[in-house]
Order: C-alpha cells, then sequence, then structure tokens
C-alpha cells in the first residue's frame, strides 16, 4: 500500500489552542475515509489543517512523505483537490468552465485547452453523470447537481488525493447514495484517496468503510462503523447532538 | 453517451464581436464629424484624405482626433479596470473608484489648484487652467499615494471586505480633506477644480496622446496576463487557492494594474463615473460569459464604444460643445445597468 498523507502529533486549532489531542493518522493509495463528528466538532479544523488552509498549532502533516510546508502552491495544486461546501456564485459561470478551471494548473499561460485536455473535461463529466449540463449556468443547477460539479472540477486537477468537505450537505437521499457510488467508483477506477467530512449519521454508518470519529477535547478515534459502534464511541461522540434533539422533540 | 457526441451551445461570440467593433468604427467616424461645428460627409472625406489646408483639416486633426482618442482609450482602461475590481472583491457593484484612487487624485487636484492659489495670492487657478498637465501630474500623485497606501495595507489584510472598507475610508478622508482645501480656497482656483471634475476627454493634446495610450495599453496587456487568476478567484478564495494561486500575491498585482489605470486615466480626463461599474456588466451579459479570457477584451471594446457615444452626446451641437462628461456617464450608464439586472434572470437557465 502506498501511503499518500499522514499526520505526526498533529495539533489543530485557533490562535495556538489546540482543540483536541495529538492527531496521528494515514492515508493510503485508494482510502476512502468518512471524517465524521457533530458539527463543531474541529472537523473543518482538522480539514482546513490537512489541506493546508490553516496552519498546525503542533506537530505536521506529510503528504508522501515529504512535510506540506515544503511544497510550493502550484506543486500542491497538483497533490490534492478540494470539494468545498461554499460554491462560486457568479451569475454567469458555466459548468464547463468551472470544471475547466480544474485544469489551469496544467496548462500554460494562456490557458489553451488541447484536445486531451479537452477529453479529461468531458469525460471527468460523463464520470459524474453531468455530460448533459456542460452549458448550464452553475448557479441555476440543483445542489446535487452543484456538488457533482465540484467533483467533476476535483476529477480533472487529476490529483491522487481530494478532499471533500460535507459533500452530502444539502442533498436529498437518492443524491446521497449517488455521491457515495461515485466516490467508490473514483477509488475503485482511478485510485483516488478520498476524505470527506461529514455530521450526518445515518450515512455514515450505513456507507462509510472507515471513519475517524472526533469530538472537542477527544481524541480522534478511528475504525470501521461496527466497530466504533461497538465500542460506544459514536454513542460517547454523538451524543451531546443527541440528547438536544431529544430535549427538542420533547418540547 | 461517448464524449464525442457531448454537444456545446455556443453564443454567436465572433457576430457580437464584429457588430461591437463596426458601432465603434461608426462612432469614432461620427466623433470626428460632429461637434459645435458639424462637418458635412463630403468635406469631412476631403479634409481626412485629401486637402490639408482646409480649416476642417486642422478641427479634425488637431483637435477632435486626439479627443476621440483619449475618450476611447479611457473608456477601455477604465471598464477592464472595473472587470478586474468587480472580480477581485466578487461584487457587481465595485468599481474604478472603489479603492479610494480616484479621490486621491482629486486630492491632489485640490491641493495643487486650491491650495497654490491661496498661497500664492495670485490667480494660479488661470494658470491651472492651460497647464492641463499640472493638473494631471497632481492628480496622479495623489491617486499614486493612495494606490501606495492600499497596496501597502492589503499586504496586511486577508480579508476583502476590509480592503473594501479602507478604500472608502481612505475615499471618505481624501474627500473631506479636499472639502476644507474647497472652503478656504479661492473663487478661481474652485472653478477650475470642478471644471476637471466634471470630467473631460478633450485635456489630452496632441503631444501627451502617445504617453497616454501607452500607459493604457500597459495596463490592458497586464489586466490580460491575470485572466488564468480571474478565472480561478470567481470559483472562491478557496478554490482558487488550492488551484495554485497565491491569492495575497495576485489581489495585490490586480490592484495594481486597476489602479494604475484609474489613477492615469483620472489624472487626465477627470473622475469619469460609471464606465467602469457598468460596461463589465453589459459584456457579461452580451457574451453570456464569465471567462476572462473572453471578457476582458469584450469589455475593452464595449468600453470603447460607450466612451465614444458619450462624448459625442457630451459634445452635440445644440449643448454647445461643453457638457460635463461625467453626467452623460451616468445618464447612461446608470439605465443600462438597470435594464442588465432586470433582464438577467432570463440568462439563467
Amino acid at each position: 500500500m502506498n501511503e499518500v498523507l499522514h499526520t505526526k502529533d498533529l495539533l489543530i486549532g485557533y490562535n495556538g489552542q489546540a482543540l483536541m489531542p495529538e492527531i496521528n493518522v494515514c492515508l493510503n493509495e485508494g482510502d476512502i475515509v468518512a471524517l465524521a463528528g457533530p458539527n463543531g466538532s474541529g472537523k473543518t479544523t482538522l480539514f482546513k489543517t490537512l489541506s493546508s488552509t490553516l496552519k498546525p498549532v503542533g506537530g505536521e502533516v506529510s503528504l508522501f512523505g515529504k512535510p506540506l510546508t515544503d511544497y510550493s502552491p502550484t506543486e500542491r495544486s497538483s497533490l490534492f483537490s478540494l470539494v468545498l461546501t461554499e460554491k462560486p456564485d457568479d451569475l454567469f459561470l458555466k459548468v464547463f468552465d468551472i470544471v475547466a478551471a480544474g485544469r489551469y494548473p496544467h496548462l500554460g499561460l494562456l490557458a489553451r485547452l488541447r484536445a486531451d485536455d479537452k477529453k479529461i473535461i468531458y469525460d471527468s463529466l460523463e464520470t459524474v453523470g453531468i455530460s448533459h449540463l456542460v452549458d448550464r449556468n452553475f448557479v441555476s443547477l440543483s445542489d446535487g447537481e452543484q456538488q457533482k460539479v465540484m467533483i467533476a472540477k476535483a476529477l480533472v486537477q487529476d490529483t491522487p488525493l481530494i478532499f471533500m468537505d460535507e459533500p452530502a450537505a444539502f442533498l436529498d437521499y437518492p443524491s446521497k447514495i449517488e455521491l457515495v457510488n461515485i466516490m467508490h467508483k473514483l477509488s475503485r477506477e482511478k485510485k483516488k484517496t478520498i476524505l470527506f467530512s461529514s455530521h450526518d449519521l445515518d450515512l455514515l454508518l450505513r456507507h462509510a468503510d472507515v471513519m475517524w470519529v472526533v469530538a472537542p477535547q477527544q481524541p480522534l478515534r478511528l475504525g470501521t462503523p461496527k466497530i466504533l459502534v461497538g465500542q460506544g464511541i459514536i454513542d460517547m461522540y454523538f451524543k451531546p447532538i443527541v440528547a438536544k434533539e431529544e430535549f427538542f422533540w420533547m418540547n | 453517451m461517448t464524449t464525442d457526441s457531448i454537444t456545446r451551445q455556443r453564443t454567436p461570440i465572433a457576430l457580437i464581436s464584429i457588430t461591437i467593433v463596426a458601432i465603434g468604427v461608426v462612432l469614432f467616424v461620427l466623433n470626428l464629424m460632429l461637434g459645435s461645428v458639424s462637418i458635412p460627409f463630403e468635406e469631412f472625406k476631403e479634409a481626412v484624405f485629401g486637402d490639408a489646408t482646409s480649416t476642417y483639416h486642422a478641427i479634425i486633426f488637431d483637435y477632435r482626433l486626439p479627443q476621440a482618442i483619449t475618450a476611447l482609450l479611457a473608456g477601455i482602461g477604465l471598464s477592464v479596470s472595473g472587470l478586474l475590481m468587480q472580480t477581485l472583491f466578487s461584487n457587481p457593484l465595485a468599481d474604478p473608484s472603489l479603492l479610494g484612487i480616484s479621490s486621491g487624485s482629486s486630492l491632489g487636484v485640490a491641493l495643487v489648484v486650491l491650495l497654490a492659489g491661496g498661497l500664492g495670492g495670485v490667480s494660479v487657478g488661470t494658470w491651472a487652467l492651460w497647464s492641463t498637465f499640472g493638473v494631471a501630474m497632481a492628480a496622479f500623485a495623489g491617486a499614486f499615494l493612495v494606490l501606495m497606501l492600499v497596496l501597502a495595507l492589503s499586504s496586511r489584510l486577508r480579508n476583502m471586505v476590509s480592503l473594501i472598507l479602507v478604500g472608502i475610508m481612505i475615499a471618505y478622508i481624501a474627500g473631506s480633506v479636499t472639502d476644507i482645501l474647497k472652503f478656504f480656497s479661492q473663487k478661481e482656483g474652485l472653478h477650475s477644480f470642478v471644471i476637471w471634475g466634471m470630467g473631460s476627454f478633450s485635456n489630452v493634446g496632441k503631444a501627451q496622446l502617445p504617453f497616454f495610450a501607452a500607459t493604457i495599453l500597459i495596463g490592458i496587456v497586464g489586466s490580460f496576463l491575470l485572466f488564468k487568476t480571474l478565472n480561478l478567484l470567481l470559483l472562491g478564495e478557496r478554490y482558487a487557492e488550492n488551484l495554485g494561486v497565491n491569492i495575497r500575491r495576485s489581489s495585490m498585482l490586480i490592484i495594481l494594474v486597476s489602479g494604475f489605470l484609474t489613477a492615469i486615466i483620472t489624472a487626465f480626463c477627470g473622475p469619469i463615473a460609471f464606465l467602469g461599474l457598468a460596461v463589465p456588466h453589459i459584456a457579461r451579459f452580451l457574451f453570456r460569459s464569465s471567462d476572462h479570457k473572453l471578457l476582458i477584451p469584450a469589455t475593452a471594446f464595449i468600453g470603447m464604444d460607450l466612451a465614444l457615444f458619450c462624448n459625442l452626446i457630451a459634445r452635440l451641437p445644440s449643448f454647445e460643445g461643453n457638457l460635463p462628461v461625467n453626467s452623460v456617464t451616468a445618464l447612461i450608464g446608470a439605465p443600462i445597468v438597470l435594464w442588465v439586472i432586470f433582464h438577467r434572470q432570463k440568462v439563467l437557465k
């Protein structure tokens, strides 16, 4: 197994304050790992630290055996791609333009798309099943379709590692299943390594292979959903939310 | 479905482009023909291609040609500058004046025209009327200082909204100092300051035109070199960063290019309102696109058309050639923006 990412005594947080104890995890080629935790548990903080948006409070993130900080922004753009919760909101931005932008790190000064670049763009649109939307304005699409556009953008960027921040949020159930299927297809056919975050317990328990579970001031725990449930970790880490919801229904 | 069978819809880019350029050529010729003295077409032809000694020849080549070229260049520069600002701040209301650069040039002009008049006790105002180049230099100095200040501050601020606020505050400070100077100034100085503030394309003489044209050209080439970064910024800062954009360095470059264009044009033509705000919207709407590779040239040519049109209106015979350009640009620009806003919902399908 080829190692893609590992962390060494990583401390995440803001202003020198660590959110949770040291994190030592690793991702191998083709892994699909779910970063799970209730809202406000530090998922996004860990995400931003792994994708070099945030500096770690302590410790180190390594990609392909080299510290993240040793890579230039251009080098990083060919190592990992992002699918984020924030979406482009420009009114005239076309699906094709967004996906083509993912190809920019591979293009020259004039960003001229060669025939093989176009093929990669069309292939990626087809992989996620939105070929028919190529000339639509991005803002006119549904949440599920927009999510697929951003995944297609990540695909044409052609990076071994893809980070997806809450990709299932705002999706209806069929779209969630479709998303999970797309992720498995990418891992199986294209050997992509995917780390996605979610607070959707239902989705995680049914469809995640491996989970990293986080909560404030708790050590990160990892395992299959079955093992984590068996150990009572899910119960403990997600408890505060469940309790609040029960309280809400009782009223 | 194979990838070859994906059919793409196309906006008729070539057709729209040719129309825009053709309109520009017609407006350019009309700018040379019409004015306080209207030149009939036959005599216009003769003055341009034949008789170099006719009075019309002098009117066309010494007065109207430099003015038309200035209008065209200013229209191009301000519009592209506005496009850069709108993309950088992802704000459809952004325009070249957003960062306080025009206010800076106003302050520069105020300092020279008003304060010099007050201190010297002589009628420096009259001096300023003929020395348009001196006024331009003062305006450029003011704009340049503000630009440097904004650049220095932008390297400390990560947040674009903070940067807009900084620009607005600088504009307020420059504006209030200008007002204080106005309060203490003499009539003549005040008069030439007000004239400068109305905007005019007739201040760039034949001698300064090559310099003016060269600087605008540099700015436009600079803008075009930034088109990849601008396209990536449309996706949002984090996506852009992930695609290799150094956000801080890129925003400084965009501010530098946009501010440089604004500074030069404001220095020579006064603070021209609305072109920079309106034209990028027209370009996006006409071409149904956000791709800066297309938008930068499109914005440039539409800006050229609109500036030539505004100059033509401002100089219509019935206005005796002296309507302030600024009131014309706003009068024409604002309804266009309104029209675009109300029609763009249709585009979204």
